[in-house]
């Protein structure tokens, strides 16, 4: 069936009308020749499928990181209209508002080497992380209600963050319209002891130091310089998103059903825009998008403590200042233009990053004439990058780019490779120290099992979908 | 014939379950999905908890009985050790409605401690990519896919 594809441009590949029956709109992947070699046929058969579904609008996108997900794939934008369209949580994905932020520091790479090791272990000690890991924070139920409307406003009302956090975080750090009424009790259960809490997997804490800038401008504008030292922290909703998504999955599955809309995989469970069941899904994702939030607020708000505390300084001397939060998981209505005609559209990211121009109107006043910040995480052993948002974007992705590396190997594959190797000394030879509670993390997460995320960045920035500004590297690692 | 055995795939966790029976098929898929979560030789029976899910298809009782124990792990850090199913319909006409697919079981396990236990992988739902029960010639099989 990859035969049937047809190559655009250099960086564009198109899955044609013919791909697959049913398809309203073509799907274009964001892939050039290196990274076509790696497109997995069922991701494909996923960009199609989501094509099939009704009311959206210009085609179904996936970006350079593609990946086979749950119904949609993961690395999928996919906008449909609020009168014809549909919602689905597949097209958003289990960990709802997993996403990135990025804080700055005044310090450089050669002040934070010397204790290096002292800070890792004092931000593994003070961010909880790994398999029944529980959070600092306790909340009674209604601590956890304000949480899921006030995302990280919550946080900053307890002493945790200042009003800068909030205005450099996408939506503000909270999104309006959650409801708490819609959300289960076993959702609330989940979500009582993992606030504050770093999960597993891919997520993790890290510090890092500018390694290249791009954009010298852009950069000085952002607060970044090189052999600065930055900490990123990549985590989302952990169970209380995945239990809002199971929950939901089973109410849209019903739903689909209901309205007659034909699914080629059940995971792509839908309701349409006005339904009901669509406008709970909505209210209910909002809540733990805003979850989300006040988790990544609470786990900055620790690692600047974390800092104060190695560098006896206080987080204002230290320079601290968040630079931006991105989600990665969400679904949004936004406004678009469509054929010259301005058209809200519900604009759904599953594994793709906002990445608005510019000028927008959603953009924080201190950031407007540059264009969104756009944070991309790569494995633990390369680097990560920070890029901007483009016109270009608007105009072909609905504002969106990429999200990350993409995994290449198994994590069976992986824990092979990695039989005999000590990857906590390899990377310790090269100077990044790592800790992490799971025995096999390391292993699972080691940069052999991801794509080369410098390859997935150079794609979006040829393609014009962001540009690049600088490029981070580990220096210090905390993984669950 | 074994229980289960755990499949290999990018980016996600799965196990391919066995049985000469749906109700082994569903026993075997706990046991192996617990084996993703947890190494089971330190956990102990100290607590048995029951366990009731319903639902109106196969596939969808099999993900719901599985996310019902991936509930009680993320949530109260309970990990069950011994499964034992009381109940078991599947798809059995006992109402008007329609065909029943129901599980009841009695968890003999405990609670979750760092201190002890050696977690493996943090299993945050079941799927239903992928998913479907098969019955050849006796033989009950199904393969799960986990989000982690």
């Amino acid at each position: 069936m990859i035969d049937k594809l047809r190559r655009i441009d250099e960086t564009r590949l198109e899955v044609p009308l013919d791909y697959k029956k049913g398809m309203r709109v073509p799907g274009i992947i964001y892939v050039d020749s290196l990274l076509e070699k790696e497109l997995e046929l069922q991701a494909v058969d996923q960009v199609a499928n989501v094509a099939t579904l009704p009311g959206i609008v210009n085609c179904s996108t996936a970006m350079p990181d593609i990946h086979n997900g749950y119904g949609f794939p993961i690395g999928g934008v996919a906008a449909f209209d609020l009168k014809e369209g549909i919602i689905s949580p597949g097209g958003v994905g289990y960990d709802i508002n997993c996403g990135v932020r990025l804080l700055r520091s005044n310090l450089r790479k050669d002040e934070v080497i010397p204790r290096l090791k002292d800070l890792v272990d004092v931000l593994y000690r003070e961010v909880p992380s790994g398999v029944g890991s529980k959070g600092k924070v306790r909340l009674g139920p209604d601590d956890e209600k304000r949480i899921l409307i006030k995302g990280a406003v919550w946080a900053l009302e307890n002493n945790m963050g200042d009003p800068s956090d909030t205005e450099r975080t996408e939506s503000g750090g909270h999104i309006e319209g959650a409801d708490p009424s819609l959300i289960s009790g076993k959702a609330y259960e989940r979500g009582r002891s993992q606030q504050g809490t770093l999960g597993s997997g891919n997520h993790f804490l890290e510090v890092q130091y500018v390694d290249e800038i791009y954009d010298e401008q852009a950069a000085n504008a952002l607060g970044l310089f090189t052999n600065q030292v930055t900490v990123m922290i990549h985590t989302g909703s952990r169970g209380f998103g995945h239990q809002v998504c199971t929950d939901f999955l089973e109410v849209m599955e019903r739903a689909a059903a209901k309205y007659g809309i034909e699914l080629y995989d059940r995971e792509l469970a839908c309701a349409p825009f006005h339904s009901s069941e669509a406008q709970d899904y909505l209210a209910a994702m909002r809540a733990a998008a805003n979850y989300a939030w006040a988790n990544r607020q609470c786990i900055m708000h620790w690692t600047r403590e974390a800092f104060m505390k190695v560098f006896s300084s206080s987080p204002r001397a230290l320079g601290m200042s968040l630079v931006y939060d991105v989600a990665h998981n969400i679904a949004k209505i936004e406004e678009h233009m469509i054929k010259g005609e301005r058209r809200k559209l519900v604009v759904h990211r599953k594994g793709a990053t906002r990445a608005f121009p510019p000028g927008h109107s959603e953009l924080p006043v201190i950031y407007r004439h540059l264009g969104q910040p756009v944070l991309i995480p790569g494995d633990m052993g390369r680097a990560s990058f920070v890029l901007l948002g483009t016109e270009k974007a608007m105009q072909e992705t609905f504002g969106s780019t990429c999200h990350g590396a993409g995994r290449v190997l198994s994590r069976h594959q992986a824990i092979k490779m990695a039989r005999g190797r000590k990857i906590w000394r390899e990377l310790e030879d090269r100077g990044i120290i790592v800790r992490s509670a799971g025995r096999e993390t390391l292993a699972e997460e080691m940069s052999d099992a991801y794509k080369d995320i410098s390859a997935v960045v150079d794609v979006v920035h040829k393609a014009g979908l962001s540009k690049k500004v600088a490029r981070l590297r580990p220096m210090g690692v905390v993984k669950g | 014939m074994k229980p289960y055995e755990f499949l290999d795939i990018s980016g996600d966790a799965g196990i391919r379950s066995f049985g000469n029976t749906a109700l082994e098929l569903f026993l075997n898929a706990a046991h192996g999905m617990y084996n993703l979560i947890m190494d089971m030789e330190s956990v102990e029976k100290s607590e048995t908890i029951e366990v009731s899910v319903t639902h109106e298809s196969a596939e969808g009782l099999l993900v719901a009985w599985l996310n019902e124990l991936i509930f009680l792990f993320d949530a109260h850090g309970f990990i069950g050790k011994e499964i034992i199913i009381n109940d078991f319909f599947f798809g059995k006409d006992i109402t008007s409605s329609g065909p029943v697919y129901s599980i009841s079981a009695s968890l003999s396990g405990e609670h979750f401690d760092p201190g002890r236990h050696h977690g493996k992988l943090l299993l945050k739902a079941a799927t239903y990519h992928n998913l479907n029960i098969r019955n050849e010639d006796g033989r009950w099989t199904a393969e799960i896919i986990f989000d982690i």
